[in-house]
């Protein structure tokens, strides 16, 4: 069905870590399957049950904490009327944590979508947008430990738009410069 | 420099190797991201033998890289270049897979990277002198595409196969590409004489005039002046007849005042005279690349290409029923944004080179809608493939061009670039693609090239800016949404301080109404406060203290408000999720107030009600769409009760919601899909009600076409879904459904039609009753009335001819299949593949290109 490899790279394709994590999948199923080890047929499964054939849904990272969900719908409509859009919230505070879910009425708005808004500006930041299977309960909020998500857990660059330094990282610097004080204390 | 540098990553084939044949092995490996390339390898082979380090890439694979970035090196002499890969090609012709892929990767680029196809044939006939063999086992292939391209109505694709079978005009026998031409010549003339409106035989017109200039380049000038001469002789009946739609699709809506109304010229006419000038000159042709034409110095190389065997082009057989295609087809006009200037940017119109280049530009920016950051490099590089001495220098500042000595070229590649990018987001009825592309590639290329770029960007705004007035509205406000998106990329920085004189305008004026709805956009996009920073002094004002609020405020707070207890008690019921009763109690008090008071209960009671659903979801959109998906039923209601109530609800909602009109356009926008509101009562309401309570004054705000527009894409977009699906084979919309449907879009741009009509002409009895001796702003008004007019006229025509077309498409492809069938049975040996695929294609949708957003 697939024509040749095209000449130029597509920028509606899933990206690298989707590809990783379902890999990653693929293998342990594989591993527990056992035996088969017919490589064609696997790459027929592939186009068969490819998650991601007829998706709709978009998931967008690198906004701003502070970006709201009328601005995502400004932009993000530029590709096709929107369906439905959900917030990324913090675990814990129900806020905001710099990403979302736009889901559209058709594949095609949602494949556009990768090719004109991914790695655009949003609000002042480059925003990264990736196919994704479809918006389930649970998934709006972050998985880091904090409540938030991982990447702004370790974090070592300032990002204002996206609370400052990394969570963790900003935790162990108020510890040692308390711990710094009473040092100094100490040593007066 | 820097432009030149090659980047890897973006462009897929990525960047070439060294030139000619003398490759440093171990420095390819280190440059050339081509891990990839060394993973599939050893999986194919199974690893059977372990290479060195240092190993080349099998020749198929370095043939494939160099071809697909031919040309991009401005660094790399041509004749280098196509020797290079022609050489690296034969010298390696025992590779079958090498041979079968450079056939295909050919054919294959000619349709995904046009602007390479002149390049692409200078390989094929550098490989001609030595392995003759190859350029019929590429003609074959080419000329089977070229005939199953016609088959589906794929015009642009026939267009670049032709062109590349056309750059190979030289080692063609016989008369070569003309016969062709001719053939599709004759069915343009069928075409036109059966129907005046037809577009495909324009179309076929254009095809046989922008491969003319490619046959004429790529041979000697004389040997087919004759022929030329003969061909354009009969296109010219054809070229200089105006199409019956061309009025619906210029780009700009001059006010009757103006002296000279200057008309935009159509594409093919133009073409027609631009080559006529050519044929005068002895098609000197000077913009096109000649990469078959060797140095001086290489005069035994030349002499080889003389001599090498001429082959015969197999017969292309076109049907003699051809179909339009998936694309709708429209004549098409000129436009540019650097025209009148006092140095020449870009190639004017007398030249055949302002549409040659502007052609290439355009399949280049259309195709590779898979990758903008490709197109925009090709865009950016444009140089690198029109023959030396086309353009200025690049990022030449415009101010510098008047010091450049005739007869060198003054065209600035950025300007040529930017142009065509604008004549796509400046195209009526619609582009190939979201405008949304165009938006990015233009981001793109501002990336790619800032300092060269974002003058031009800046000197075409202005252009627009100027020109806001006298511009079609509809493409008015395309550019508005442009230039806010665009802005938000650059981190909203523009000289606003230019414009600050038009600040004391009337809002009515185009031009103040364009900052005052770029402003609005932008704020859409980011925040108020941020906007206000970005805009000078006189400004400012514009962006009012209220606009910072991120909720209204909600007027029953107030207790001189009429119902502001009913308000607040339905308010409060609705945030604790009360039982229906409750609330059914206070509506109806509210209901009974009302009467005692005279007015309509049903619509103070939608008032309330629906000021207090948004009041309750005011935190972001989100909690608004639940909070109508929770009271949805009695909205229903509600806009069942009486017309006036539902127009009420969207009274509501823009009241409510006034300050951020982003924000009620998309409540609406839901309403319309829960059926509370008809796009009859959108229409009524903004053409009607508050139009009339302005006394026509809100014509004038950017929002408002937003929303009626928006509506009407709904409308049309629905009815074209149902259309094709009608139109299929194993359909399962029955005809009542689809002419219900197509009824409810017909009396919707009438409706429209009524509405602004009055407001056009003048007549409408707000306009009349006012009296207020303002002739002005009666002026403006009705200025608006008929900008928004002939949107709405054209939209409607575009339906029509929509729905026409579906009609005759689905005959021609009936008759197309019958003929193909006829010509399988009559030659049993015929190619099974390519009657395969023209069945195959007939049960593809009708008309499927949408043009409706």
């Amino acid at each position: 069905m697939r024509g040749p490899r095209s000449t130029v790279e597509r920028l509606d394709k899933p990206s690298a870590y989707f590809n990783n994590s379902r890999n990653k999948r693929r293998r342990f199923d594989k591993d527990q399957r056992d035996g088969d080890d017919d490589t064609s047929m696997q790459a027929e499964q592939r186009e068969e049950d490819d998650p991601l054939k007829n998706a709709t849904t978009l998931y967008v990272g690198n906004l701003s904490f502070y970006t709201t969900e009328e601005q995502v719908y400004e932009l993000f409509s530029k590709c096709g009327e929107i369906k439905r859009l959900v917030m990324g919230l913090d675990r814990f505070n129900k806020t905001p944590c710099g990403f979302c879910f736009v889901e559209y009425y058709t594949h095609q708005d949602a494949l556009d979508c990768m090719k004109y808004i991914g790695g655009t500006k949003l609000d002042e930041r480059i925003i990264r947008t990736d196919l994704d299977p479809g918006f389930e309960e649970g998934r709006q909020y972050g998985r880091g430990k904090s409540g938030g998500q991982v990447r702004d857990e370790y974090r070592e660059d300032y990002d204002e738009g996206r609370g400052g330094l990394g969570r963790a990282i900003a935790e162990r610097e108020a510890q040692e410069k308390r711990r710094g004080h009473i040092e100094e204390g100490r040593l007066r | 420099m820097a432009d030149y540098d090659r980047r890897h990553g973006g462009g897929g084939g990525g960047g070439g190797g060294g030139g000619g044949g003398g490759y440093n092995n171990k420095k390819r490996r280190y440059r050339d991201d081509n891990d990839d390339y060394d993973r599939r390898d050893r999986g194919d082979r199974g690893g059977s033998h372990q290479r060195r380090r240092y190993d080349a890439p099998p020749p198929h694979v370095r043939v494939r890289k160099q071809l697909i970035a031919i040309a991009e090196n401005p660094m790399k002499p041509w004749h280098e270049e196509i020797s290079g890969i022609a050489n690296l090609f034969t010298d390696n012709w025992d590779d079958e897979l090498l041979r079968g892929n450079f056939v295909d990767l050919i054919l294959q680029l000619a349709v995904e990277q046009p602007l390479k196809t002149p390049f692409l044939a200078g390989v094929v006939l550098v490989a001609n002198t030595n392995k003759p063999e190859i350029v019929d086992m590429l003609l074959e292939k080419l000329t089977r595409l070229v005939e199953t391209r016609v088959g589906e109505g794929e015009w642009r694709d026939v267009k670049l196969y032709l062109k590349l079978a056309a750059c190979l005009q030289g080692l063609l026998d016989g008369d070569g590409l003309f016969p062709v031409l001719e053939e599709l010549f004759s069915r343009a003339v069928d075409l036109q004489t059966t129907n005046s409106e037809d577009t495909i035989g324009t179309e076929l017109v254009k095809i046989i005039l922008l491969t003319l200039p490619y046959v004429m380049a790529a041979s000697s000038p004389d040997q087919w002046q004759q022929k030329a001469a003969d061909l354009m002789e009969k296109t010219e009946i054809i070229a200089s007849e105006p199409h019956a739609l061309q009025a619906l699709i210029e780009p700009w809506h001059p006010e009757a005042s103006e002296e000279h109304p200057a008309q935009s010229q159509s594409l093919i006419m133009l073409l027609q005279t631009q080559l006529q000038s050519e044929a005068n000159s002895g098609w000197a042709l000077s913009c096109l690349p000649r990469p078959w034409e060797f140095p001086l110095g290489e005069v035994e190389q030349q002499s080889k290409l003389a001599s090498a065997p001429k082959h015969a082009l197999p017969t292309i057989r076109i049907p003699r029923t051809v179909v339009a295609g998936p694309k709708p087809l429209f004549p098409e006009v000129f436009i540019s944004v650097y025209g009148q200037q006092e140095v020449e940017s870009v190639p004017p119109t007398t030249t055949a080179a302002s549409s040659l280049i502007r052609d290439a530009l355009l399949d280049t920016i259309n195709i590779l809608h898979v990758n903008r950051h490709v197109t925009a490099r090709q865009l950016v590089e444009v140089d690198c493939y029109f023959a030396p001495r086309t353009f200025a220098a690049r990022a030449t500042p415009f101010d510098r061009l008047r010091d450049i000595e005739r007869p060198k070229s003054t065209w600035k590649p950025e300007d040529v670039a930017v142009d065509a990018v604008f004549s796509q987001l400046f195209l009526l009825p619609n582009p190939e693609h979201k405008l949304v592309y165009y938006h990015s590639v233009l981001t793109e290329a501002c990336k790619l090239a800032p300092a060269a770029i974002a003058p031009s960007l800046g000197r075409a705004i202005r252009y627009l800016y100027r020109n806001a007035p006298r511009m079609d509205f509809e493409l008015s406000v395309r550019f508005m949404d442009w230039f806010s998106h665009h802005l938000s990329n650059f981190g909203f920085t523009w000289k606003w301080t230019e414009w600050v004189d038009d600040v004391e305008l009337s809002d009515l004026h185009p031009r103040k109404a364009f900052i005052i709805g770029a402003i609005e956009k932008e704020i859409r996009l980011s925040f108020a406060q941020r906007i206000r920073n970005t805009l000078p002094e006189p400004l400012k004002p514009l962006v009012g203290p209220e606009k910072e609020k991120d909720v209204p405020e909600f007027k029953f707070a107030k207790d001189d408000t009429p119902f502001a207890a009913e308000g607040r008690e339905i308010a409060s019921l609705l945030k604790k999720k009360a039982p229906d009763e409750e609330i059914d109690a206070v509506i109806q008090r509210i209901q009974s107030l009302a009467i005692d008071r005279e007015i309509d209960a049903l619509v103070a009671s939608t008032d309330v009600f629906v000021t207090c659903v948004l009041y309750v979801g005011s935190k972001t959109l989100s909690h608004v769409l639940a909070a109508i998906e929770r009271t949805k039923d009695r909205l229903l209601d509600a806009g069942a009760a009486s017309d006036a109530a539902r127009t009420q609800i969207i009274e509501a909602v823009m009241s409510y919601w006034s300050v951020h009109p982003g924000v009620a356009i998309c409540i609406i926008e839901k309403l319309l899909n829960y059926s509370i509101l008809f796009p009859a009562t959108v229409i009524n309401w903004a053409l009607i009600n508050r139009a009339g309570k302005s006394r026509g004054g809100d014509l004038a705000l950017a929002h408002i076409y937003e929303l009626v527009f928006n509506t009407v894409v709904k409308v049309t977009g629905r009815v074209r879904q149902v259309v094709v699906k009608s139109n299929q084979p194993d359909s399962m919309v029955d005809d009542e459904a689809r002419d219900a449907e197509i009824k409810g879009m017909r009396s919707i741009f009438a409706a429209i039609e009524d509405a602004l009509t009055s407001w056009a002409t003048g007549s409408k009895d707000e306009m009349i009753e006012s009296g207020d001796g303002d002739s002005e702003r009666e002026r403006l008004v009705q200025r608006w009335g008929q900008r928004w007019l002939r949107v709405f006229r054209r939209r409607a025509a575009i339906e029509e001819a929509f729905l026409a077309e579906a009609v005759k498409e689905k005959e021609r492809r009936a008759a197309f299949a019958a003929e193909q069938a006829e010509l399988a049975a009559s030659a049993p040996t015929a190619p099974a593949e390519v009657v395969g695929d023209a069945a195959a294609n007939l049960q593809g949708e009708v008309g499927a290109g949408d043009l409706s957003t």
